[in-house]
């Protein structure tokens, strides 16, 4: 991936609002123009990823901004929807169509939530199972296979909870110090996870301005250039022991070949990288993950996570803005919430959360199991 | 008083034995090429290696051996029906022809332990008309055998 940069980042904060999509993917989009230094006029291309969307929601939104007849996308992949935008617009730039793309992802989860359970009853084998199973199933086998306990879980969701108590777009921001403690006598969602070790409904937008690195520096003299050095999508691969029917967090190796990918195209390896974030809807997802991005040793995230190596200011921070469990997760805009997370803190701007000296920074998300995709940023 | 009519919850998916004792089979495919077992039915082997296009039907189970499960304790997406007071359990079995399967489990938390054996049978979801919906779920095979 060479010569894209993030050369703008935007959100409208997470969380229950009576808002319109129309409204905060606007506020989001305006939001990384001004940090771009550039205006609507300059945008030569939109992505946009919005799941569940009505006929033309991508178009209609984009509208917002003014109609200046670009080009306008849009993208779907689940929970990875904002990381496929992303990736599509930095492929676009790479190839040299456009020199400024516009990503833009936004989402009402509570009202996705209203619209798929208008029928009362299970229709056919596959709503039988319901998402708040298939990690605990991941959950329960580590626990058989590894001695995890409900305990390093718990450690993980406080962590984020805490991380989001420092970021302002923060769906999730306690007014103490989390615990734990309270995270395991949280309400039991499906054993072993409880509803503190999961990630929140709620509705937000983010967007990224990605474009030519040496736009960045004109732009924005004043702040380092961040740049894609890699970006990487799988799906899955055959395995014995596949899922073909009912929601699934996808095979372990899809992870693995996805990052391998990554990390041969940035030419870094997980020992480079300052910070991570993953897709931690439960935080048995972010536990596997730590060994999956080589961030440990297999078999070894439950001595990891005692050490508190992932904490900020451990060894490798993951979920520094309180991943998907505390800055939630309204699906759309997630992966590029994670860009901006990351773009922040590579530009030292992450305040109360800044990692001293970040310099490589990776984005981790799935999407409904079947699909896997990583960008790996690197200030210059 | 004679056992209602049962139908799948759709169609494909498994047995209905005439004998009401007998448990299920799950319907699956296995590749004439390469062996390999699928659970459901699917048109092409998915092995990367392979994607032979001559699949056969055939039956799969009943026995299985569980390899993770939970129990689920919040209704979700409209599929209350199969909410219990303990919650409603969910398990990943292997089945002995090799396919993993994703389905509900019967009973208590308490019943089960991975590694263990068990048996499909049939679950009643709800009523239509004269008929009873069912759907498959397994279960611990009794003590001394199925
Ligand atoms: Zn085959």
């Amino acid at each position: 991936m060479r010569d894209v940069a993030v050369l703008g980042v935007g959100m409208y904060r997470f969380g229950m609002w009576d808002v319109p999509n129309a409204v905060m993917a606007r506020e989001a989009g305006l939001a990384a123009l001004r940090d771009a230094n550039l205006s609507f006029r300059d945008v030569q291309a939109a992505y946009v990823g919005h799941i569940f969307a009505p006929v033309m929601s991508a178009v209609r939104v984009m509208k917002e901004f003014g109609l200046t007849g670009l080009p306008v996308q849009h993208v779907e992949n689940a929970s990875a929807t904002g990381s496929a935008a992303f990736r599509e617009a930095c492929l676009q730039v790479a190839a040299g169509t456009y020199d400024v793309v516009m990503v833009l992802g936004f989402d009402k989860m509570t009202t996705m939530i209203q619209q798929s359970t208008q029928g009362t009853a299970p229709e056919n084998m596959e709503d039988a199972i319901l998402p708040a199973a298939f990690f605990a199933l991941w959950a329960t086998r580590r626990m058989y296979e590894r001695g995890m306990k409900p305990e390093h879980l718990a450690k993980i969701a406080a962590k984020n909870w805490n991380n989001g108590a420092l970021n302002p777009m923060a769906q999730r921001q306690p007014q103490e110090p989390m615990t734990p403690e309270r995270v395991l006598r949280s309400r039991m969602v499906a054993w072993p996870l409880t509803t503190m070790m999961s990630c929140p409904m709620g509705d937000g937008a983010a967007c990224a301005i990605v474009g030519r690195a040496d736009l960045a520096k004109r732009l924005r003299p004043d702040r380092p250039v961040v740049r894609v050095v890699a970006s990487a999508l799988q799906t899955e691969k055959y395995a014995p022991g596949h899922l073909f029917m009912g929601p699934i967090v996808g095979p372990a190796q899809m992870t693995i070949d996805t990052a391998a990918q990554a990390y041969n195209e940035a030419s870094v390896g997980p020992e480079d990288l300052d910070l991570v974030q993953v897709h931690d809807a439960f935080a048995i997802e972010e536990l596997e993950y730590y060994e999956l991005l080589g961030l440990c040793k297999p078999g070894e995230a439950e001595k990891c996570i005692e050490n508190g190596d992932f904490e900020l200011g451990g060894r490798i921070p993951v979920s520094t803005d309180g991943g998907l469990i505390a800055r939630g997760h309204p699906g759309g805009p997630t992966g590029l919430a994670q860009i901006w997370e990351t773009t922040l803190q590579l530009r030292g701007e992450a305040g109360k959360r800044q990692i001293e000296g970040a310099r490589i920074g990776l984005c981790h998300m799935m999407g409904g199991g079947s699909v896997c995709v990583i960008h790996i940023l690197q200030r210059d | 008083m004679g056992e209602k009519r049962k139908i799948p919850i759709k169609a494909g998916y498994f047995t209905i034995p005439e004998n009401a004792s007998d448990p299920p089979r799950l319907l699956g495919s296995r590749c004439q090429r390469c062996g390999e077992h699928y659970f459901p039915r699917r048109a092409i082997c998915a092995k990367a290696s392979c994607l032979a296009e001559d699949l056969v039907d055939v039956e799969l189970g009943p026995q299985g051996t569980l390899y993770s499960f939970t129990f689920v304790h919040m209704p979700l997406f409209g599929s209350s029906n199969l909410e219990h007071m303990d919650g409603y359990g969910v398990g990943q079995i292997d089945l002995p022809e090799g396919p993993r399967v994703q389905l509900p489990l019967a009973g208590r938390k308490e019943d089960y332990y991975i590694g263990q054996p068990l048996i499909a049978e049939l679950d009643k979801l709800r009523e239509e008309g004269d008929a009873d919906v069912v759907i498959v779920r397994f279960r611990p095979v009794a003590e001394g055998g199925a």
